[in-house]
């Protein structure tokens, strides 16, 4: 007898729980409800294509709804799901109550709004939706002055894309650097020198205390003068939309976000629940975290569909790899940084070294800064911080994972590396920093 | 503690920790400045934040835990130096 899934929310989580779960089980009809007239498109290029590294929104699409259809989806376009009746097995949508046998929640997130009066003005732009991103990059063909609001990793993008559109823009944030909670302040020279030399003016250690204007804003107060603008774009911390799982009963945890075990259920039986509405426990301190990366979301979906589906699959405790351009500097990590090991009082050491890219002697080399930080007992890798150049991403990548299996630095210091002139230097940056660090104990 | 209590704790701990993280470890580093001087928070500035910074790794590990901040239904990681990597136990 067939088994009816439904899904709510159509992000990375939504499509991988609802296209794995329909492949994976042969008794399951699956039905995904958004509240949105896309899906399967990559809203972590928005910023890009204000910024005109991308031609196109449309060249942001990955998929069409017409394919899900074909693979034996029932896709609910433009329904939002208002209501969840766990006792009865029903969803509400359009007034009309839907049954079903297992349920997961991929709601996603939503923006934090911003605490200070004017914060209701028309003009205020907040990135997420593609459609209202299409809107929005005709009205900056109108418009000289933006403030971007937040030295969060949207922020640095919007700042970094706006200014290289050719728009002035003034980037706000109380921290003392950008992105102060994630980034260490060794790294904040050449990142603001990178934004700067885009463009952007950069007010860090700045409240903003209102938005001005009357019907639109027209100015930002701050706690340093007021800055005059034709939009602001507001960049503060995401939010887990988890409203309507909580009215069903499903349980949150400390963050705000749903609770899931590591087949990704939920405190209720037969529902599920991934992506950013979801809590994950960090690999070093098995404290639940929020508002990881796309990738995440599809990975936490993919999980939820295989036991969804009968089978037995478990997400690990993550060390979250990260990167990301900063104007034109790539920086990235993975685990914690010292700003973070200091706050939460993780005892850690450090090794730090310079590296190339490539031979020097070939054309394009470029340095790169790793930052090691290791356990002061056992050595093992607790996180990483790497900056300019190419391969960041494949070294936070890489950290990641053999952090995860427990690495140390003797493990890093004399690792095996490609030596190949336009690939890689002789000596790896990663081992570089390791080795320096183990001679300084 | 209820859920809405212990997220509240949470936060606000999260913040005044890594503001004072940032103010120490940004003073006088190239490229920053100082943070903006918020008048809000003095208790969590001047009691939580120097209590919580003198106690040690494994004592706040032992209160995350008792308080149940820490995940629940999850494995923690086999992190052994020296042993052989193996995939992790999947059907």
């Amino acid at each position: 007898m067939s088994e009816r899934l439904i899904v709510i929310g159509g992000g990375g989580a939504g499509t991988a729980t609802a296209t794995l779960a329909n492949r994976l089980g042969k008794d399951l009809k699956v039905t995904l409800f958004t509240e949105f007239p896309d899906i399967a498109y990559s809203p972590c290029g928005i910023p890009f294509v204000h910024g005109r590294e991308i031609e196109k929104f449309e060249d942001l699409f990955l998929s069409t709804v017409d394919r899900y259809v074909e693979d034996g989806l029932d896709m609910r376009m433009e329904t939002a799901v208002t209501d969840i009746d766990l006792a009865r097995g029903t969803v509400t949508a359009r007034n009309t109550h839907e049954g079903f046998d297992k349920l997961a929640v991929c709601t996603g997130w939503t923006w934090e709004k911003p605490d200070v009066p004017g914060a209701n003005l028309a003009g205020l732009h907040y990135v997420k939706d593609i459609r209202a991103a299409m809107e929005f990059d005709k009205q900056l063909d109108e418009m000289k002055r933006v403030v971007v609001f937040g030295g969060t990793p949207i922020g640095v993008e919007m700042a970094g894309n706006l200014a290289h559109r050719g728009l002035h823009v003034d980037f706000v944030d109380e921290g003392p650097w950008a992105l102060s909670e994630l980034l260490d302040p060794d790294v904040a020279e050449p990142v603001h020198e990178s934004l700067t030399k885009r463009g952007a003016t950069l007010h860090f250690g700045t409240r903003v205390e209102a938005f001005l204007g009357e019907d639109r804003v027209r100015a930002v107060k701050t706690s340093k003068g007021e800055l005059e603008c034709d939009a602001v774009i507001v960049c503060l911390h995401k939010v887990p939309s988890t409203a309507l799982a909580e009215a069903a009963g499903v349980k949150t945890g400390t963050t705000g976000a749903i609770m899931v075990d590591e087949r990704m259920r939920t405190s209720a039986p037969n529902v599920w629940a991934a992506g950013d509405a979801v809590e994950v426990p960090h690999g070093l301190s098995m404290l639940p975290i929020k508002g990881l990366t796309g990738s995440h979301a599809y990975g936490q979906g993919r999980v939820a569909a295989f036991n969804i589906a009968g089978r037995d699959l478990v997400y690990d405790p993550v060390w979250i790899p990260w990167g990301m351009v900063a104007g034109d500097y790539t920086i990235g990590g993975f685990s914690i940084g010292e700003t973070l090991a200091t706050a939460m009082g993780v005892p850690y050491i450090v090794a730090k070294g310079v590296g190339i890219t490539r031979a020097r002697y070939y054309p394009g080399a470029e340095r790169t800064t790793v930052k090691l930080l290791a356990d002061p007992e056992t050595h093992k890798l607790i996180g990483a911080q790497i900056h300019g150049g190419s391969g960041v991403k494949e070294r936070a990548d890489f950290l990641g994972f053999v952090a995860k299996r427990g690495a140390t630095l003797e493990d890093i210091a004399y690792m095996e590396n490609i030596y190949s002139p336009p690939i890689g230097a002789l000596f790896e940056p990663l081992a570089i920093a390791a080795q320096n660090g183990l001679a300084a104990l | 503690m209820n859920g809405s209590f212990k997220q509240r704790l949470r936060e606000q701990s999260e913040h005044y920790l890594l503001q004072d993280s940032v103010r120490r470890l940004g003073h006088g580093v190239p490229g920053t400045v100082e943070p903006y001087d918020a008048p809000e928070g003095r208790a969590w500035r001047l009691l939580f934040v120097p209590l919580y910074k003198r106690l040690p790794w494994g004592v706040k590990q032992r209160a995350m835990t008792t308080l149940r901040m820490t995940a629940s239904g999850w494995t923690p990681p086999r992190r052994e130096p020296g042993e052989p990597w193996k995939p992790p136990h999947r059907q």
